[in-house]
């Protein structure tokens, strides 16, 4: 071990040839660029990437040659080869991805002439953009700010030729070169019209994304209960909050029943259908974010019973009030809406439509259809006539209230007839077990009866008042059809556990090691250091993220543009653009004016004696002016110039030059040309 | 990384000599147009007015970067990608400025030029003077309308000396150039180049200084030795040879056969710490009746300048030696002492001839 790995690292690097610290410097920042999209990428792509970078590191860190063509060749044809086995094509996204991040490190071993830096640099700049296909969260944007100031500052170095310039020099140019183009990026991004994808790009799936499904396997949402993150956000219309037990969040509606997992029916099946929507009292209007979830519904409070404008999507209503886009929501969708709290929906009469909503797996359940069949038979035998359904209802609900069933987190297992081991069994469960045990019960009185998922509840974030639904605050619950009414939404949670619906608390998983220190010192912190951050997300989500042609257009629109169309973007852009290059030649052009004041005062006076016919030449001093003025005709005019020159000179060459000698100097200059011409 | 050496780009620049013969002279004609519109000056203050600006090869490829992170963007509709397309857009438009003004407003002051010998690397030197306070960064001078030879990794490269001006100081930079021919000529035209900070903009001046330079003859590399003096006339002769002879008062270049007590050996230490192998000898009796007159007719050589170049030879070893010597060439001639100025006179009699 050398005297040299005992140093501290900043001396280490003091002492580094030039070479050596530029390229390890390099090989950091692109690291950086590499890192955060690891995840999405092939293994082998990041171990090769990494291998690669460590390899020229210790190359620069010894200051060996750079292996010859053959290792390149070699391994470019790995990469290439790996590419298309991962991939099975070379183009498209995820291969254009894998190949610009292994060129990115491959390139850093061929760097020769200025030429191949270049390329490196270029790469750099593709492989930060690749990183948004996975993230465009604060974080990453964070990152990618840093590696771009990186490899600004590389590049400025690299343009240093002199010596031994210090990073932190180059970086600071870098940073000034940074902050003063953020103008332009502002106005750039503000009004470039914002234009539909010009080709179309295949839709990759972005596996692991939580969130509702349109299956409900029972026990689904009892998981996503662990899952804090958001899954929208809504600004209610002048923050007016509805009640919170009348906010149910609607999601897939689920009447497909196979035993054990609730289904969507296609939608082929529910399109044709209207949703015979009858809507009551004022609509509640408010604006929802609903971050990407890769599946084709819309979010709505309850009923929307007008489709959303959403610029670029387009939307449809399904006979179950499910609003549905034409394509799954690969990024952050924001749509203004209003909702209808007090709605019925559905045929009035029974209709043949309503029958797959009684079906049930043959044999199934047993003991809750014969649950069911005693129900009936004891409501009818008190009300031989009419619809029975509100009773059976009642009935239900009653039971889950007074025998016993709670509401719980952790369940147990459950077998294949899960309504008959909810209703006998285990009498106890979650959402889903409730909502779905309830179901079965109803159908099997021959009740049409359907589960509907979606959020209820949320809360509001104290910090910027927008109302945030997680999705551990996704919820299962029920509606069945009545005769002259239709569907009606009945929630049996809410009959076991009226805290789930309406109140603050709810079922929660343990918090984390971090979480649970952070708790105990003050039970408030982690609250509002989590809403904070949200709110800071959310505000990156409202102004940069969801920055889309709708609210482009609705700046001009304030801007005073009476009907703004893309073609006033480009217009309010360019003129944007021109005033700014007028405003730098304007600055050019008055720092090329910009000279010493006592030097510009000096000419004036060169041209006044001019004036008076005394020629002077162009770097005369004051006092060989002043000479020269002595040789013509005197007047008293002359020799109060005079003595104003020898002063101007004084006034430069005292041993502490005083501004306000100057200004003096000036005025007295003015008043010397506004007196009258001496007599004779 | 720091392979980047702008010298690398500039020899593998589009204007290199690969032009074709015809466009090459079009090229130098707009040049002889360009630089006869300028008024030749030794100091010039660097403004919108001469300084010029032009993107590299790497600028256009930086646009075509651009162009390509855009529509990344906008076919994965990546708001974060056109904030970072736009902020490296907004970079390369200040880097663009800071490149101009890097150079813009820079004084720069020939000094006068010292005389040089033709066929040997000269150099002129220039002052940058930087009033203002930041330090501008990575300036290269070099001599105008030298253009790189071959192609790629066989181009030789323009010899760029590159300096920083420090804020509110000055740098003195010495641009290196091979002289022409001997004679008084106007100081080569100058350029200025920077790419800082990003490598994407070429900003470059071309400044036509107004002094004249003198060049010297090439002195012939391995001269014969110097030619005997001649007897002198007239009173000399008379006074020496009432002196008679035997008196060591005088000296001379080492012939062969020169006694070795004749020879002195204290010029012989001193001239040997000058670099110089030639011996002096002191001059009996011979030294006051004979004068050492060089002249083209000495040299011997059937070329003009060829004996030009061997008197100048001589004159330096004559020089070197500390002996006196008259110079004659055509009808102008100087009579024989020592000395620098003794030195220069005859030199630019020389290069002048």
């Amino acid at each position: 071990m050398t005297a040299a790995t005992h140093l501290p690292l900043r001396a280490r690097i003091g002492e580094m040839p030039r070479d050596a610290r530029d390229t390890l410097f390099l090989l950091g920042v692109i690291a950086l660029i590499v890192l955060p999209q690891a995840a999405h990428l092939p293994l082998w792509c990041v171990g090769l990437a990494l291998g690669v970078l460590l390899w020229r590191g210790a190359l620069a860190l010894r200051s060996r040659p750079l292996p010859n063509l053959w290792w390149r060749v070699g391994l470019l044809v790995l990469a290439l080869a790996g590419t298309w086995l991962s991939h099975r094509t070379l183009i498209g996204k995820d291969a254009g991805v894998t190949l610009i991040v292994v060129l990115l490190a491959l390139k850093t071993l061929e760097l020769r002439a200025r030429r191949d830096a270049f390329v490196v640099f270029f790469l750099g700049f593709f492989a930060m953009l690749t990183n948004f296909f996975y993230s465009q969260s604060l974080l990453t944007a964070a990152a990618m700010l840093l590696a771009l100031l990186g490899l600004l500052t590389a590049l400025v170095n690299a343009h240093m030729p002199v010596g031994r310039p210090s990073l932190a020099q180059a970086a600071r140019t870098a940073g000034w070169m940074a902050l003063a183009g953020a103008p332009l990026m502002l106005a750039l991004f503000v009004f470039f019209p914002r234009l539909a994808p010009l080709w179309g790009t295949p839709n990759d799936n972005m596996t692991g994304r939580t969130g509702l499904s349109d299956t409900m396997r029972v026990g689904s949402i009892a998981e996503l209960v662990l899952d804090e993150t958001i899954a929208a956000r809504v600004r209610f219309d002048n923050d007016q909050v509805p009640p919170r037990y009348t906010l149910y969040f609607r999601g897939p509606v689920l009447s497909q029943f196979d035993g054990r997992e609730w289904k969507a029916p296609p939608p082929w099946e529910r399109g044709s259908v209207s949703a015979e929507l009858r809507v009551r009292g004022e609509p509640v209007g408010y604006e929802i974010t609903q971050e990407p979830s890769n599946r084709p519904w819309l979010l709505s409070l309850d009923a929307m019973a007008e489709a959303p404008d959403i610029p670029g999507l387009r939307t449809f209503q399904t006979s179950d009030l499910q609003w549905m886009t034409y394509r799954p929501l690969g990024d952050l969708v924001r749509y203004r809406a209003k909702s209808y709290l007090d709605f019925e929906s559905g045929p009035l009469r029974r209709s043949s439509g309503l029958e797959r909503h009684v079906a049930l797996p043959a044999g199934g359940n047993p003991r809750t259809v014969e649950l069911a069949q005693q129900l009936k038979a004891q409501i009818r035998a008190t009300q031989p006539e009419g619809d029975i359904t509100p009773r059976l209802v009642e009935a239900a609900l009653t039971r889950l209230r007074t025998q016993g069933y709670s509401y719980t987190l952790e369940p147990g297992l459950y077998g294949d007839d899960t309504a008959d081991e909810f209703w006998f069994v285990h009498k106890a469960g979650f959402c889903e077990h409730i909502a779905s045990a309830f179901a079965v019960l109803m159908r099997a009185a021959g009740v049409p009866a359907r589960i509907v998922t979606g959020f209820q509840g949320g809360e509001v974030n104290p910090v910027d008042r927008y109302w945030t639904l997680r999705n551990s605050d996704a919820h299962a619950w029920a509606e069945v059809w009545q005769e002259g009414r239709g569907w009606v939404r009945v929630d049996p949670t809410g009959a076991i556990s009226p805290d789930r619906i309406g109140q603050f608390r709810r079922l929660a998983a343990e918090p984390g090691l971090m979480a649970g220190a952070l708790g105990a010192l003050s039970p408030t912190l982690v609250q509002n250091l989590r809403a904070g951050w949200e709110a800071m997300n959310n505000r990156w989500n409202q102004w940069v993220l969801n920055y889309t042609q709708s609210r482009q257009l609705d700046l001009l629109k304030q801007l005073g543009f009476d009907s703004p169309s893309l073609a006033d973007l480009a217009w309010v852009l360019l003129v944007l653009l021109i005033s700014a290059s007028l405003a730098g030649a304007g600055w050019t052009l008055w720092e090329r004016r910009r000279t010493d004041p006592w030097l510009r005062l000096l000419g004036q006076a060169r041209a006044r004696l001019k004036a008076l016919g005394v020629d002077v030449p162009a770097h005369a001093a004051p006092r060989q002016m002043a000479q020269l003025l002595a040789l013509h005709p005197d007047t008293a005019r002359h020799a109060a110039l005079r003595d104003w020159l020898l002063r101007l000179e004084a006034q430069r060459y005292a041993r502490e030059p005083d501004a306000s000698a100057l200004a003096a100097l000036r005025r007295e200059f003015r008043s010397l040309r506004r007196a009258p011409p001496a007599p004779g | 990384m720091a392979a980047v050496d702008p010298s690398t780009a500039a020899a593998v620049s589009p204007t290199g000599a690969s032009a074709a013969p015809h466009g090459f002279s079009l090229r130098q004609r707009i040049d002889a147009w360009f630089l006869a519109r300028r008024t030749p000056s030794d100091q010039i203050t660097l403004s919108q007015r001469n300084v010029y600006i032009l993107p590299t090869r790497a600028g256009l490829m930086l646009g075509v970067t651009l162009a390509v992170l855009l529509l990344g963007s906008i076919n994965y509709q990546l708001n974060l990608g056109y904030l970072l397309t736009f902020l490296l857009a907004g970079c390369a438009a200040v880097g663009m400025h800071v490149c101009h003004g890097t150079l813009r407003g820079l004084d720069l002051h020939l000094q006068p030029p010292e005389p040089q010998y033709a066929g040997s690397a000269a150099v002129l030197r220039v002052v940058l003077h930087n009033a203002r306070r930041s330090t501008r960064f990575g300036i290269g001078l070099a001599v105008y309308g030298l253009r790189s030879k071959g192609k790629g990794k066989a181009a030789t490269a323009i010899p760029w000396a590159w300096t920083d001006v420090p804020g509110q100081g000055q740098a003195t930079v010495e641009v290196a150039f091979q002289p022409p021919r001997r004679g008084w000529h106007p100081v080569p035209p100058l350029t200025a180049e920077t790419r800082f900070p990003l490598g994407t903009f070429r900003v470059w001046t071309v400044w036509k200084p107004a002094a004249q330079m003198l060049v010297y003859p090439q002195p012939e590399a391995h001269p014969p030795p110097l030619p005997a003096g001649q007897p002198r006339s007239g009173q000399a002769l008379a006074t020496a040879s009432t002196q008679g002879a035997g008196e060591y008062d005088g000296v001379r270049a080492y012939r062969r056969g020169d006694p070795l007590k004749l020879v002195i050996w204290k010029k012989a230490a001193r001239a040997q710490a000058a670099g110089s192998d030639d011996l002096v000898s002191r001059d009996a009796a011979t030294a006051q009746r004979h004068e050492l007159w060089l002249e083209p007719a000495a040299a011997a050589l059937p070329d003009h300048e060829a004996r030009l170049s061997r008197l100048t030879a001589w004159v330096l070893q004559a020089d070197r030696l500390s002996v006196d010597y008259g110079l004659q060439v055509g009808a102008r001639s100087l009579a024989p002492t020592q000395g620098e100025a003794h030195k220069r006179a005859c030199l630019e009699l020389l290069a002048t001839a």
